[in-house]
């Protein structure tokens, strides 16, 4: 998108926008809360509009969507009086892993990397488990056995694995999770949080935070399936014997595009992510 | 203070004007706004992609001894309309045929192939020459009409005859539907036989040979740590040989077996609201040694060693004083803005676009560094590039431009430089400026 030049026509609301935003870079004397709030419902706003477009930009969707959280979790910080942390972000020791070790290893089921994970703007296990989301499995073999466990899950090929999903909503492609899971106990904190949301005044975004539910943004893994309408062919379709000495290439029926690009969205039950990967490890 | 004498930085490398492409008009017209810029591999070659769907190919001109001061121009070669805007029926959206990426392949006989991308859909064209035309057919007529066999009653054998060069680009591949989100890269493999693209989710990997099917890597990580650039697509291309022998545990896309994170620890005193934004990658290049990578984030261009991946070997700063506006770039959206990156052909220089027209270089070893400008006003022909300054505020100098004053609107995302000369290609909204340094 084009950026416009500081000097430009503004609508009103954009000039109030652009009077703030201005006041927050120059101004030293702006309070922090209020500095937060701005730049809050900046990112509101900006979702809002994102919202009404067909087809926001993924990677921008996200990095709002992460503001907005980083945001948050420092209100809910504040509101339950703990020290606040403005900095939760610390990065992981930087990994290596090479996979050559051992084929078998390692074999995280999801809900391992539930325990594991954790939201990535915030704290991040000093040993990164990255490798706990790669998910290696045998192939060739496997292939009939996980397309018909998969035709029967209704599975996506567009889902990530389960640090990573897309809400579910209006058919409109929202900005996915992109965190890992959250523990157990953070699910009673952001009911807090919602809360503490309501009391601000935010423009233009009620609606919106009323449209997803806050837990459906903060909720990692969501048991709703998509209706089986618009659910797209298994991601491994039976391959004739002939293809089983070739890559594992993935085939694009001509109707998959088509369902592929319509869901956005779909969730995959924890339980049933285990019993997929109880049957691809044979254990 | 200017350092002694225009231009002497960098090894006494003076950058001057050599061509613009694009028309002066005030008015832009959005189809023409470049999107891509891309060298092929000889640089005889100079492609462009634009908003409305086309490439522009440029081809250097023969360096003529009548007229050495001219160092090989670039003029228009071929020009063809790559990809149209579609409709997406099921999602009820427009596809736009705006041109993401091009990456020429090696060339392997007279024809030139390259790849080019608009947000979905991949194409690999073949452009070729033809200069000859056959002449001489016995069932039809000079204007291609059929002959009455009945009246033929002489055969002859058809002749080649000279005409006019033509170069024609004709789609030899169209990869398509297998990206959900928008594709914004593209890499071609050392093998030269499959190649990779990218959306913000997932990496595609392809064969050419085969359209309908690609093998499919999910990068979640992407996702979870913009600060990092987990799949490095040139890396993966690069090492695809040994990543293909794990292929016996790969298996319904999910997530290749082995990985590296680089990445840069945070610095506490810089956090801001806007931190993970403005650390986001906005593009990732190897150097032609493949000893380095380098990275480019909204403030910064960072030097790593593919073998220490905690932190960048050198960090240079792009635009620092666009760190006390970041609220205003993110208002107006500036902050999302996905800046390029390019190293010299010898690894010693990289280069990355600014506002205002500006870009900026970087010598590594001398750690000089200089800010030009792509601007009609210093577009003489063979006229020196004047460095230019920003002043932070404060007094201003004569010549320098204060913050508040450069325009955002005006920014240099795209930039190429020639494979092994001092020639470099810079794509300011709809003009392409070919700088090329001085010959004495």
């Amino acid at each position: 998108m084009l950026g416009r030049g500081l000097k430009r026509k503004l609508s009103d609301y954009e000039e109030s926008m652009a009077g703030l935003s201005s006041a927050f870079d120059s101004s030293r004397s702006l309070p922090y809360p209020l500095k937060r709030q701005l730049v809050l419902n900046m990112c509101l706003t900006k979702l809002q509009t994102y919202k009404m477009l067909v087809e926001p930009n993924l990677h921008r969707s996200v990095l709002i969507a992460n503001t907005v959280r980083q945001i948050q979790e420092e209100m809910r910080q504040e509101s339950s009086q703990q020290p606040v942390s403005i900095c939760p972000g610390i990065a992981p020791a930087a990994h290596s892993y090479t996979g050559m070790e051992s084929p078998g290893v390692p074999l995280q089921l999801p809900s391992g990397v539930g325990q594991q994970e954790s939201h990535c703007c915030d704290l991040r296990s000093a040993e990164d488990p990255i490798e706990n989301s790669l998910l290696i499995v045998s192939d060739d073999d496997m292939s009939s056995a996980i397309s018909s466990i998969l035709k029967d899950l209704d599975f996506v090929e567009d889902i990530s694995p389960p640090t990573c999903l897309v809400p579910t909503g209006d058919d409109q492609p929202k900005f996915p999770e992109n965190t890992g899971l959250k523990l157990e106990d953070d699910r009673q904190d952001l009911k807090g949080a919602e809360c503490v949301f309501g009391s601000f005044e935010i423009s233009n975004s009620t609606s919106y935070l009323k449209d997803l539910a806050i837990d459906d943004i903060f909720e990692d893994i969501d048991t709703s399936m998509y209706d089986s309408d618009f659910c797209c062919p298994p991601l491994m379709p039976p391959r004739s014997p002939s293809l089983a000495t070739e890559e594992p290439l993935k085939t694009f029926p001509s109707c998959n595009s088509s369902s592929a690009n319509n869901i956005q969205i779909c969730r995959t039950d924890l339980s049933e992510l285990d019993h997929i990967m109880e049957i691809l490890v044979g254990s | 203070v200017f350092p002694a004498g225009f231009g002497s930085l960098m090894q006494d490398v003076l950058w001057c004007f050599s061509q613009v492409k694009g028309t002066i008009d005030s008015g832009v017209t959005e189809a023409d706004i470049i999107s891509t810029v891309e060298f092929n591999h000889t640089g005889e070659l100079l492609a462009t992609g634009d908003k409305g769907g086309r490439v522009v190919i440029f081809q250097r001109e023969q360096e003529s001894k009548n007229q050495p001061h001219r160092r090989g121009e670039y003029n228009v070669y071929s020009t063809f309309q790559s990809h149209e805007p579609e409709f997406d029926y099921l999602k009820s959206l427009e596809i736009e045929e705006k041109i993401n990426k091009i990456r020429w392949l090696p060339q392997q006989n007279a024809a030139y192939f390259l790849l080019s991308t608009n947000d979905k859909t991949v194409k690999l064209w073949k452009v070729s020459e033809r200069d000859k035309r056959p002449e001489g057919y016995n069932l039809k007529d000079e204007e291609g009409r059929l002959r009455d066999p009945s009246m033929i009653t002489v055969l002859r054998v058809p002749v080649l005859r000279p005409m006019d060069l033509m170069v024609e680009a004709t789609p030899r591949r169209v990869f398509a539907n297998a990206h959900t989100y928008h594709i914004n890269s593209i890499s071609v493999n050392s093998d030269y036989e499959t190649y990779m693209s990218a959306d913000d989710l997932r990496i595609n990997l392809w064969n050419f040979e085969i359209t309908n099917q690609s093998f499919s890597i999910l990068c979640i990580m992407q996702m979870l740590c913009p600060r990092s650039f987990l799949w490095c697509q040139d890396r993966v291309a690069r090492h695809w040989p040994e990543i293909r022998e794990l292929q016996p545990q790969l298996t319904l896309g999910l997530v290749l077996s082995s990985c590296t994170v680089f990445e840069e620890p945070e610095d506490p005193s810089n956090r801001s609201f806007f931190s993970e934004i403005i650390s986001s990658i906005s593009d990732v290049k190897f150097s032609h040694s493949g000893r380095y990578i380098m990275t480019r984030d909204y403030l910064t261009v960072k030097v790593w060693d593919l073998n220490m991946e905690n932190r960048p070997i050198e960090t240079y700063q792009v635009h620092d004083y666009l760190r006390s506006k970041l609220c205003s770039l993110y208002e107006n959206d500036c902050i999302f803005d996905k800046f390029e990156c390019v190293w010299n052909g010898s690894d010693s220089v990289i280069m990355t676009g600014s506002y205002n027209n500006f870009f900026r270089m970087f010598d590594r070893s001398t750690k000089r560094d200089v800010t030009l400008e792509a601007s009609r006003e210093s577009s003489k022909p063979r006229a020196v590039l004047k460095p230019r300054r920003v002043c932070l505020g404060g007094k201003r100098r004569k010549d320098e431009i204060s913050v508040d004053s450069l325009d955002f609107s005006k920014k240099i995302l795209h930039t190429a430089w020639h494979p092994s000369e001092n020639i470099i290609a810079v794509a300011a909204t709809n003009n392409l400026y070919i700088f090329q340094d001085k010959v004495n």
